[in-house]
């Protein structure tokens, strides 16, 4: 539905994005993370047919961006990070303009922006000016202008950034409920969101894809180790000890300890085997009274961080080499 | 020519909405006004002296058109030349400032569509601030016997120069995010084909005449004293698609730049 082709963009002599593929199937909700300045947007701007590549080809409903860009257009909206809108029109004027800018008139425009005003909590504040709306809003408003015709694809940079919580929350159940049958791209670095919406991720570094797949797969490719935290009352030293000799653990930490001689562990594991049951019974075997037992997931912050800081540790190799 | 036409009514839309466009029309009635009540008062005193002197009556040859219309219609283009920079300067920068050009750039668009748009909706105003104007002939045609034919050819000109002035505000518009900016290139790019009149009084040939032909007001003089003449028809549409065609470049180029 989506396919991107060894795609590079300069900004003058300056790197946007060097050599991106990636491909996203009908319906799938591709997320993509990144910090900033990593190159989202241009990946995304491109995408839209804002802006053309330097190298390297752009697919958007199977229709190419560079050749036939009104065309692609026609099967996309785009919600851009800025969010830009007109603060002088009414926002059902507003949906009338985008919706007519995207090629619809008659009762099928009409049906259109009664559609999004609905699904996107809107009929309240239809006749009110843009630019007297709260945040909140004014992103529904956004998101109203990218649907109103109905696209088989939907590009989002952002759609959560500078909300707050509450309203995060709100326009992340509005997206998944517009999911449907939808391709979508979403862009963001608030990792929870892309656990709750996305299928799969991209992640993109300095320009580069980083890495890329299904959250779970990611997670268990970098997940070779597993990290366990405990808490016991007793001897710190002898606790310590009884827990080395568990099979599979590599390193016991002492964290620090706190009143009532409870000592905190952190225990490094080989292997995704669970040896959870095994550290209990050698808490118990050094006399200790265990107070906390939890196994350490890996998030997608640590995913993130790992990759981020992996590459740059990379870098450095590279150039002390 | 869908798209053009929405793109014309939100222009409008836009521009009804903000104070600019009621200060600027009214400034350019109460201006006409002066202008006009100027010369018609001149020339009551004008009339009534040589009413009392026919042998001069016949040697000067005033008519009410050319002694209170041909000034009143001049003054147009002066005015224009501030009045156009201020029409046009927000219609690209302004959407280059609020990032509302980034969405209009991911519409199913041509970029000559949104030019199109623009340039419509700023004619539009413009036309409705000369129909305005069109009261003084009516008003004085009260009272004597005007020349329609040469007010017809002077609104053709007004309209052709008002054409090439807007044009040239659009692309300075398309060349920044700053309507001070925009209003001020396009102010300076307008007053320049002004002076060249000028210098070409002072220059010589061949230079002189290059100077003059290039200059609007020589052309704009002609539509005035009621002469047609198709060299300048083409010289002001000629503007109009030099600018529309750097226009488009322009978006090019930002879209390139990103």
């Amino acid at each position: 539905m989506i396919r991107v082709e060894n795609l590079t963009k300069y900004y003058g002599n300056l790197r946007g994005v060097t050599d991106i593929s990636f491909q996203v199937e009908e319906g799938e909700v591709l997320g993509f993370l990144g910090p900033n300045g990593a190159g989202k947007s241009t990946t995304m701007r491109i995408l839209t047919g804002y802006m053309p590549p330097n190298s390297g080809s752009a697919w958007v409903a199977d229709i190419n961006v560079s050749e036939s860009p009104l065309e692609a257009q026609k099967n996309l909206g785009y919600l851009p990070e800025t969010n830009p809108l007109y603060a002088e029109m009414t926002v059902r004027a507003y949906l009338n303009f985008v919706a007519s800018m995207k090629g619809m008139s008659g009762a099928g425009k009409e049906a259109g922006i009664r559609r999004v005003l609905g699904s996107c909590g809107l009929e309240d504040v239809a006749h009110r000016l843009i630019g007297n709306l709260s945040k909140g809003y004014r992103q529904r408003v956004g998101l109203a202008q990218a649907m109103v015709n109905d696209p088989p694809v939907l590009i989002l940079d952002e759609p959560t950034s500078g909300l707050d919580p509450a309203q995060i929350v709100e326009i992340r159940n509005l997206i998944t409920e517009l999911k449907g049958n939808r391709t979508l791209i979403l862009s963001t670095h608030i990792l929870p969101e892309v656990n709750m919406v996305c299928d799969r991720v991209v992640i993109i570094h300095r320009g580069r894809i980083a890495a890329e797949g299904a959250l779970d797969t990611l997670a268990a490719n970098m997940q070779a180790d597993s990290t366990i935290r405990i808490s016991a009352v007793g001897v710190a030293g002898a606790l310590s000890d009884k827990m080395k000799t568990v099979s599979g653990v590599e390193r016991v930490e002492l964290l620090g300890t706190s009143t009532g001689e409870e000592a905190h562990f952190e225990v490094h594991a080989r292997g995704g085997d669970d040896i959870r049951s095994n550290l209990v019974a050698a808490v118990f075997a050094a006399e200790g009274k265990l107070t906390e037992i939890r196994q350490m997931r890996l998030t997608l912050e640590d995913l993130f961080v790992r990759i981020v800081s992996g590459e740059q540790k990379d870098d450095e190799e590279t150039v002390n080499a | 020519m869908h798209n053009t036409f929405y793109i014309c009514r939100r222009e409008l839309t836009s521009f009804f909405f903000s104070p600019v466009a009621y200060v600027i029309l009214a400034a350019w009635t109460v201006l006409m006004g002066i202008f006009y009540s100027g010369a018609f008062l001149s020339y009551a005193v004008v009339s009534m002296q040589l009413a009392r002197n026919p042998q001069a009556a016949a040697q000067y040859n005033i008519t009410p058109t050319s002694a209170v219309l041909e000034p009143v219609f001049s003054s147009v283009t002066v005015i224009l030349l501030f009045v156009a920079p201020l029409l046009t300067m927000r219609l690209f920068s302004e959407e280059k400032k609020q990032g509302t050009i980034e969405l209009m750039l991911t519409f199913p668009l041509r970029n000559g569509q949104m030019f199109a748009g623009k340039y419509l909706s700023v004619l539009s105003i413009y036309l409705i601030m000369l129909a305005i104007t069109l009261v003084y002939p009516i008003i004085l045609s009260t009272f004597v016997k005007v020349d329609w034919s040469i007010v017809s050819s002077a609104y053709l000109g007004m309209i052709l120069a008002g054409m090439a002035f807007l044009s040239v505000g659009l692309l300075a518009s398309s060349w920044t995010s700053n309507q001070i900016v925009a209003a001020m290139i396009a102010f300076m790019i307008l007053l320049a084909t002004f002076l060249m009149e000028a210098l070409a009084i002072a220059a010589s040939e061949p230079l002189s005449s290059i100077l003059r032909h290039l200059s609007v007001g020589m052309h704009m003089r002609n539509f005035i004293r009621g002469i047609i003449d198709t060299r300048d028809i083409i010289y002001l549409i000629n503007i109009n698609i030099l600018c529309g065609f750097l226009v488009l470049r322009s978006l090019e180029y930002y879209r390139w730049r990103g």
